[in-house]
């Protein structure tokens, strides 16, 4: 799910940046270094919508690092998913463990075990799960509504593990493609 | 992933910080995304070169989420703002949820009213 969070982050800034443009390199500085990074935390930062403020800069005590470092509060829109979280997600990679799916800059994996058991690989150019009667059909760039029963967090990104077989989980039907 | 053991969206065990958050629903996301895009539009001629990986994404993601209801941001933003219980309740607000050609049947308004209560919930 997408959220609007406030997070707080330490900035080093160079003194040779500083003067009129400081408030304007900082913010460029923390955009550079933070939109499109994920933590477990906060999930993948999207996009930075503002500054909330700016506090007074801290020099360092001695002379080994020449960087002052100014505590800065920004708005952003984060995606996290979590555990038991319904979503939709469009389908990448289809083979006979099951099925990958993005959401957004989040990849999710379907194992077979958590399809339906009424649904059959069926390998081939546009390798795909399918019922026995062919009404409904899992394959690549369809939509599925799933649930995330698992995450697993690593240094720049997010893994989650879903499953299609509750009520009211799997592909969506589009009336357009239907006709 | 210590933390993570306790987590659970179903029971809304999803930590302080993100229930005292601000959820986003997929349109109010696009209009965000949008927004920050044209800003850098405006600033350099190739603004997909300065965005994330990430910002691509979800912004593809969500656009493609949106245009399957068929139905415009706007007239999505003022179904989630207004939350109507009954499709008759939402055609009476959003009437060109049922002009325009498209004609939506109850049941399909009746489905968009449910997937934006899960998203309600949270809030």
């Amino acid at each position: 799910m997408f959220f609007h969070i406030v997070l707080e982050r330490k900035m080093q800034l160079h003194p040779s940046f500083f003067g009129r443009s400081l408030r304007k390199n900082l913010v460029s500085k923390l955009i550079k270094d933070v939109e499109g990074t994920c933590s477990g935390r906060h999930g993948f930062v999207v996009a930075i919508t503002g500054i909330e403020s700016v506090g007074k800069g801290l020099v360092p005590d001695g002379t080994a690092s020449a960087f002052v470092t100014f505590p800065v509060k920004y708005q952003c829109v984060v995606f996290r998913p979590f555990k038991g979280e319904i979503l939709e997600a469009v389908v990448t990679l289809v083979n006979k463990m099951g099925f990958f799916a993005e959401a957004g800059p989040v990849q999710i994996f379907v194992s077979k075990h958590l399809i339906p058991d009424d649904m059959e690989f069926q390998a081939g150019d546009m390798p795909n799960y399918t019922t026995s009667d062919g009404s409904v059909k899992i394959q690549k760039e369809c939509e599925v509504r799933l649930k995330i029963i698992g995450t697993r967090v690593d240094a720049t990104e997010i893994f989650c593990v879903g499953t299609i077989k509750d009520d009211f989980l799997g592909v969506i039907n589009d009336p357009a493609a239907v006709a | 992933m210590s933390g993570e053991e306790e987590e659970n969206d179903a029971e809304l065990k999803i930590g302080d910080e993100f229930l005292k958050a601000k959820c986003l629903m997929n349109c109010e996301v696009s209009l965000i995304l949008e927004h920050k895009y044209e800003q850098l539009q405006q600033v350099s001629e190739d603004p997909m070169n300065q965005v994330s990986q990430v910002f691509e994404k979800s912004l593809q993601y969500v656009k493609r989420i949106l245009s399957r209801h068929q139905l415009t941001e706007f007239e999505l933003c003022v179904l989630g703002n207004l939350c109507p219980e009954t499709a008759e309740e939402a055609v009476a607000m959003v009437p060109s949820l049922k002009t325009k050609g498209r004609a939506h049947s109850d049941e399909a308004i009746e489905k968009m009213l449910n997937d934006l209560s899960l998203v309600k919930r949270f809030e």
